[in-house]
């Protein structure tokens, strides 16, 4: 089963958060200071980007002080009564057992300026005699419903940023080697500056892409950089997989602005992983063969009228094939394979086609012929007879690229240009 | 063992070296006696030597300086109006020097033209009957519009026999020093049923190996040379594993290049070969025509396989009784 790397990862100690050294040195020096005695400033007020470990700094600080938190939602507990009821009373005692209470609300951001009338004068209220550390946690600091908190006297204001590349970086290759994945450093660096310093994305994606595989190279992270964010994408197939009605599914494509052979070729690659009852498959994949069949017709008549039954069958079609497929654990999205390899093998296509290009020079048939009906048998020839390979290369006048490609090997090809000189 | 194709090495020179396809082979030679050749086309299917018969009619018609007088184009590489248009009219039209007053174009696989270039090439074939006769070489002569037909002597090539298939490997296996035994000779008649091409590109490519060629090394060659496993794709999806058998269907069209007709074809034969009750097969049939009538229509055939393969999931599951 299948546990999504953010989770498998997530740091359980302060040295292995990623970035944000200062600010973590910071914060652990103030909640220190409790032990002396109650500071002047008895609440912190960490902001910034999403995703760059805030939530994640205090948890493993608490932790690692042997503290214990109390922690809620600010976007849960927003009317002043209720904050007064769960933060005012934590605030007056220590710990159980003698441990030192930090109490966080987060997501602070939830609070609703108007509708939570109150809730912000109450938090500063508790804040100003309470007994314990009170850290609060936003985005947006600037947020001018945060005014009062601006009080840098009873405030430690402290800002987290988006953590370098080269530390992101450093933080993927971990992973990646604790998953036993071999991976082009292109690659990894690719989805670091891709995700601009949000460290949970990042991890996201190279679960999506690299989870199953032995090795990730550029190729299988470069097809990110063309097209759309791949959230959006994620979000689009999720609704096509899941939707439980019609419509629901067919939205999936107003939902953004995706490419609709683009997200067929996704739909197609991820839908046999999203059904596990055979018959329920069957029926999903042949409403993909319909979407493809009205594919052809639109193509062929260039009647673009059609197109809107070629959606039908593609999203909802796929959608109400299921009943009772509900395939268990955290299934990745896998990149089209197709998309993949059109772009991976071009080149490996131009060398076939050249060869086939000799061969028929000599032989009097089609490249087409000559790469599927001879080509094989050359190439079982490359792989046992050094001699007679080096014979037909000099016949073909194939090149040592060509004579690389169909030996299939440094070494034999090597042996087999050594001998045609 | 030399070092060049075996096919071309021992590809007939003339007409006269030509094995089998007797009655053809003396009507050519009527031709070539007589100095003159009407249009012809020449159907059969792969490996029965219409390459060969048409190049040795040439050489024997010209002699040694027939290139000059020689055109060969083919057609699937070369498929477009464009070419009939430019190439071909430019070489048909100029006189020839030679004693004979004409030249011959061969246009290999011509069943690959389109339908548009086809009616283009008709046109110029009467135009210039008087400086250039064209031989067209295709594995059906019905995907070749009526008024060409109509315009050619029409041969028909078939697979060689048996017999004449093992004198000439043996001649080959002979010549360059190479152990064919029986066994193997049986082999690569069950494998290459007289596409004598086949055959001997196998032959060769089990010589390489430098081992007496007996049926295991055919078989394994042949095999290795053929990725179109379609027998294990459908095992794989019988038993139950939707994406591997996927996978070995991306292998085949993606890696190897093979039609998704060739392999829709395959499949049909195996249906009624696999361990499955009679009545599924039939309605099986009846899914696997859907799909190849959906491929002649221009459907992806990836996704439409794919769905085929889904296909035999659920009925594989159906008979373990799910």
């Amino acid at each position: 089963m299948h546990v999504a790397w953010t989770v498998k990862y997530k740091p359980r100690s302060l040295a292995e958060i990623v970035g944000n050294q200062e600010a973590i040195k910071t914060l652990e020096r103030w909640l220190k200071s409790w032990e002396d005695g109650i500071p002047q400033q008895r609440a912190a007020f960490l902001h910034g980007p999403a995703g760059v470990g805030k939530t994640l700094t205090i948890e493993a600080l608490v932790n690692d002080l042997g503290m214990e938190l109390v922690e809620k939602n600010a976007s849960d507990y927003r009317t002043e009564e209720k904050i007064q009821r769960f933060a005012g009373s934590a605030s007056q005692y220590s710990g159980f057992f003698g441990r030192r209470r930090v109490i966080l609300l987060d997501e602070m951001d939830g609070v609703h300026g108007t509708a939570d009338r109150g809730a912000i004068p109450t938090i500063t209220r508790i804040v100003k005699d309470s007994r314990c550390p009170i850290v609060l946690i936003a985005n947006d600091f600037w947020n001018k419903k945060f005014v009062s908190f601006r009080d840098k006297k009873k405030y430690l204001i402290i800002e987290f940023k988006k953590p370098r590349t080269s530390e992101l970086l450093s933080h993927l290759r971990r992973i990646v080697a604790r998953e036993g994945i071999v991976a082009d450093e292109e690659a990894l660096k690719f989805i670091a500056t891709r995700n601009q310093g949000d460290v949970r994305s990042a991890v996201n994606d190279l679960q999506a892409l690299a989870q199953g595989k032995m090795k990730l190279t550029y190729d299988d992270v470069s097809w990110l950089a063309y097209r759309d964010r791949k959230d959006v994408i994620f979000t689009v197939l999720r609704q096509v997989l899941y939707g439980k009605t019609c419509n629901a599914a067919k939205q999936a494509v107003n939902m953004a602005d995706v490419d609709l052979d683009m997200l067929f070729e996704w739909v197609y690659e991820n839908t046999p992983y999203h059904f596990n009852v055979p018959g329920e498959l069957a029926d999903a994949m042949e409403a993909l063969a319909k979407a493809d069949l009205y594919r052809g017709r639109i193509r062929r008549t260039r009647n673009w009228k059609l197109m809107r039954y070629m959606i039908d069958f593609m999203t909802a079609g796929v959608a109400m094939a299921r009943d009772k497929s509900k395939p268990s654990g955290w299934i990745p999205f896998r990149f089209p394979q197709k998309i993949r390899s059109l772009s991976a093998s071009r080149a490996e296509r131009a060398k076939k086609k050249g060869i086939g290009q000799k061969i028929k020079r000599r032989m009097h048939i089609s490249v087409v012929t000559a790469q599927n009906d001879v080509l094989p048998y050359v190439r079982i020839i490359f792989e046992s007879s050094p001699q007679m390979a080096a014979g037909l290369t000099k016949w073909f006048r194939f090149s040592e690229e060509e004579v690389d490609y169909i030996a299939g090997g440094k070494r034999r090809a090597k042996a087999i240009l050594k001998l045609s000189n | 063992m030399s070092f060049e194709m075996w096919a071309e090495k021992y590809r007939p020179r003339s007409l006269a070296q030509m094995v089998d396809q007797k009655q053809i082979v003396e009507r050519l030679m009527s031709f070539t006696k007589s100095r003159n050749v009407p249009h012809c086309i020449f159907a059969g299917p792969p490996g029965t030597g219409k390459t060969t018969a048409a190049l040795c009619l040439a050489r024997d018609l010209y002699g040694d300086p027939y290139r000059e007088n020689l055109m060969e184009l083919n057609a699937s590489d070369e498929r477009g109006i464009n070419v009939v248009r430019e190439t071909v009219k430019t070489f048909a039209r100029v006189r020839t020097l030679g004693e004979i007053p004409f030249k011959i174009l061969i246009l290999d696989e011509a069943d690959n033209m389109t339908r548009d270039a086809q009616q283009a090439l008709r046109r110029t074939m009467e135009k210039y009957t008087g400086t250039c006769r064209f031989i067209l070489i295709a594995n059906y002569s019905g995907k070749i519009i009526e008024p060409i037909q109509s315009r050619c002597a029409p041969f028909r090539f078939s697979y060689l026999p048996r017999q004449e298939q093992d004198t000439y490997l043996k001649r080959v296996a002979n010549s360059e020093n190479t152990t064919l035994l029986e066994e193997g000779l049986n082999a690569i008649y069950d494998v290459c049923g007289g596409d004598l091409r086949k055959a001997i590109n196998s032959l060769q490519a089990a010589a390489s190996l430098g081992k007496p060629v007996d049926s295991e090394i055919i078989y394994s060659v042949v095999g290795r040379a053929n990725p179109a496993d379609v027998h294990s794709m459908i095992k794989i999806a019988i038993e139950g594993s939707f994406v591997e058998a996927r996978k070995k269907l991306r292998e085949m069209i993606m890696k190897y290049g093979i039609a998704g007709s060739d392999i829709i074809r395959q499949i049909h034969t195996e249906l009624f070969r696999i361990d499955i009750p009679e009545n599924m097969k039939i309605k099986l049939a009846d899914v696997v025509g859907e799909v190849d009538f959906r491929l002649v229509e221009g459907a992806d055939e990836e996704v439409q396989l794919s769905a085929l393969l889904a296909k035999l999931v659920e009925v594989g599951y159906q008979l373990k009784g799910g």
